[in-house]
């Protein structure tokens, strides 16, 4: 299911009409950012424009050629409170035994821990809420927030821009080498719970660092709301290695969120997006190469159980050549789930000798799961090489049956063989505590749907 | 010492009857050779011996030391001592050959393997078989040539240790150097551990090198013949059409 650039690009003059703000309905695909931003102004400036918007635009749906719709209609928004918390000297469990050149909690709306070793702190890095960063380093941080990012595509966006309380920041100067990584967390402690949550980092001129952000609750009861804007600014040779967890945790949240990163000359990032649960999860992700000999490996991995509800949006952009990009994302579904990814490469005019290549491969594992894979690809220049490719699969009856001839049993050979479908994304992390944690989180999920697999198995 | 019995197997599949009543013993320390030609129910017989779903015994019964089988999930049978090298080893796709092993190793097992016990096994299994020990970091059969296949069968043979191995087709698709290494192999496994063996096959070339003391012939479904090595060279020699016909009257 390759297609060459050539006959995709025909594509690229079906170019997105302006949108009208609210209007998400349509019969055609999600929207890049597409290299938009926002305007520099205040901070106060932009929380009013966006709180505008928000008073102005309807509950977001996303709808695409009849057959698949992510309503957030039915998130009851005047249920959803912000909750403010004392500030906490424990790191939250999930970190565990994890290396940390610096950790940032936030709980609900408020930060309640942040740690920077001194050392770090002398050499000039900044890691602390965006609140502070807004007060204290106000130069840096009117310099790039929201340089890549809007704040009134849909109510929720606008929601997030407007009433974002705590966030993160963090300024690593140029060619600072940071091997352990940043780890930031946001948590949601209990239902009925609004998280309205920002993060911005920038990477200078040569800096080397690792960023981990976690996005999770424990099992809460009621509609909560996670909205957050995530933005990462590779300068000129900076190199990220990237990773967001997501994992609700079977709570009802709905968790609509973007996150852009962009990529300088010769900078690189390594991202993985990974998606482990929430009831309703509408992801953008977008990945901008800017820079001529930028570089970038974007890779994802989603498990959808119960009744959830994915829908992912990953984006490729070059805005200049030589560039370089690999996308590469893995899917699996239980249960009722409902999972979408939609992945578009997009390399602008201009953008020439840009060579990239997105493939999605998906694994379906109950007869009441649904999972979609939206390829396209969108070219404008002509000295290019893009194009993709994937896999559809299911639990394969012979390989389970040489897995139990070897004394395995079945629920054991499935488990193999799901890890092992995830296992060349998760291996890249190069992180042992960020693998085992994803590892036994897909196992726990597995345990939790045997069942469910079982009778798929059988019924086939 | 283990003895599996096919007593009066039949087994089909989509509505075909591929085995129409076979009889087998095959007792550890033994080494059997099972010929005969393409579409005989040769491979049907090692997938049903080992448990494969898509085959359905209607009648007869396979039993290991007097206990019926015919019920049991494969990895039941695993764990009784069964072992099955395959025609077509499939790809385990992130799966190193050597977690594999420990995985296939501690489900037969109450506590895990110790690591150091693992190494010594897997060293000398590596040493067996004439693979770099880097072969146990690949994974599984996944984008193994031929040979490589059928060595990492052997392998897990080895490192499995069962009572009675069933090895369908494993020559097949081997070049001479391939073929006497994965022979050897199990010649050698069978003098050192006395595992009982089920070659089965419808070249000759493995005979070269595993010498069988009981040798069984297949022909549409039954086992028509048994006799010893010198059934092997008669074949050889006239092929399977005179055998057919001499027992044609009798089946």
């Amino acid at each position: 299911m390759t297609r060459s650039a050539k006959k995709s690009a025909q594509v690229s003059s079906d170019t997105p009409a302006p949108r009208k703000p609210g209007a998400s309905r349509e019969a055609t695909l999600n929207h890049a950012l597409d290299g938009r931003g926002t305007p520099r102004m205040a901070l106060s400036d932009s929380r009013a424009l966006a709180r505008e918007a928000y008073e102005r635009l309807e509950l977001p749906s996303w709808r695409r050629s009849g057959f698949w719709t992510t309503s957030l209609e039915s998130l009851d928004l005047d249920a959803q409170q912000t909750r403010e918390h004392e500030p906490d000297s424990a790191r939250p469990a999930i970190l565990a035994d994890a290396p940390c050149a610096g950790v940032l909690v936030q709980r609900d709306a408020s930060v309640v821990h942040v740690e920077l070793s001194d050392e770090l702190a002398e050499r000039g890095v900044i890691f602390c809420s965006l609140d502070d960063a807004a007060r204290d380093h106000q130069q840096l941080f009117e310099r790039y927030y929201l340089r890549r990012l809007l704040i009134d595509r849909h109510k929720l966006e606008a929601a997030s821009a407007a009433f974002w309380s705590g966030g993160a920041f963090l300024y690593v100067p140029p060619d600072l080498h940071v091997s352990e990584p940043f780890q930031i967390v946001y948590e949601i402690s209990e239902g009925l719970t609004a998280q309205y949550a920002h993060t911005l980092a920038i990477g200078d001129r040569g800096s080397d660092i690792r960023l981990r952000e976690y996005a999770i609750s424990g099992e809460t009861e009621g509609q909560s709301l996670h909205a957050r804007q995530f933005e990462l600014y590779l300068e000129d040779n900076a190199r990220c290695r990237l990773a967001q967890l997501t994992d609700w945790n079977g709570g009802a949240v709905h968790d609509v969120s973007t996150s852009v990163v962009e990529v300088a000359r010769d900078a690189y990032c390594h991202w993985l997006p990974a998606l482990l649960g929430g009831a309703l999860v509408h992801h953008h992700d977008e990945i901008v190469v800017a820079g001529p000999g930028g570089d970038m490996a974007f890779r994802g991995l989603f498990f959808s159980e119960r009744d959830e509800h994915l829908d992912v949006f990953a984006v490729d952009l070059h805005e200049t050549g030589p560039s370089g990009g690999d996308v590469h994302w893995r899917g699996a579904a239980t249960g009722q789930s409902r999972a979408s990814f939609e992945g578009l490469i997009k390399i602008n005019e201009g953008a020439q000798q840009s060579h990239t290549y997105l493939q999605f491969h998906s694994m379906l594992l109950s007869r009441e799961a649904e999972l979609d894979a939206i390829p396209s690809v969108l070219v404008g220049a002509d000295d290019v090489s893009a194009s993709h490719g994937g896999t559809v699969g299911e639990l394969d009856e012979l390989l389970i049956f040489y897995m139990q001839s070897r004394g395995l049993s079945r629920p054991q050979a499935v488990r193999v063989i799901v890890e092992g479908f995830f296992e060349p994304l998760i291996v890249q992390l190069d992180d042992p505590h960020l693998e085992a944690l994803i590892r036994e989180r897909i196992g726990n999920k597995l345990h939790a749907a045997a069942e469910d697999i079982e009778r798929y198995a059988l019924a086939r | 010492m283990a003895e599996l019995q096919i007593r009066n197997l039949h087994v089909r599949t989509d509505d075909r009857e591929i085995l129409r009543g076979v009889d087998l013993t095959v007792r550890t320390g033994e080494l059997h050779a099972l010929l005969g030609p393409n579409g005989s129910g040769k491979s049907t017989l090692a997938n049903t011996i080992m448990g494969h779903p898509s085959y359905e015994v209607t009648e007869g019964q396979i039993l290991l030391d007097g206990e019926e089988l015919n019920e049991l999930e494969p990895h039941e049978r695993a764990k009784l001592g069964l072992f099955l090298a395959f025609q077509y080893p499939v790809a385990v796709p992130g799966v190193s050959v050597a977690n594999f092993l420990r995985m296939a190793i501690n489900a037969q097992r109450d506590e895990p393997i110790k690591v150091k016990e693992f190494g010594v096994q897997l060293d000398r299994a590596v040493n067996l078989l004439d693979v770099d020990r880097a072969f146990t970091s690949r994974h599984l059969n996944d984008g193994f040539s031929g040979g490589e296949k059928k060595r990492a069968e052997i392998l897990q043979m080895a490192m499995l240790g069962p009572q009675i191995a069933v090895l369908d087709e494993t020559d097949s698709g081997l070049d001479v150097d391939a073929l006497r290494t994965v022979a050897e192999g199990v010649a050698k496994l069978h003098a050192e551990q006395g595992i009982g063996a089920l070659i089965i096959t419808h070249y000759q070339r493995i005979l070269d090198y595993v010498k069988p003391e009981f040798v069984h012939v297949m022909l549409d479904g039954r086992v028509v013949l048994n006799g010893g090595p010198e059934l092997v060279q008669r074949i050889e020699r006239e092929g399977y059409d005179p055998i057919r016909e001499e027992v044609g009257a009798s089946v």
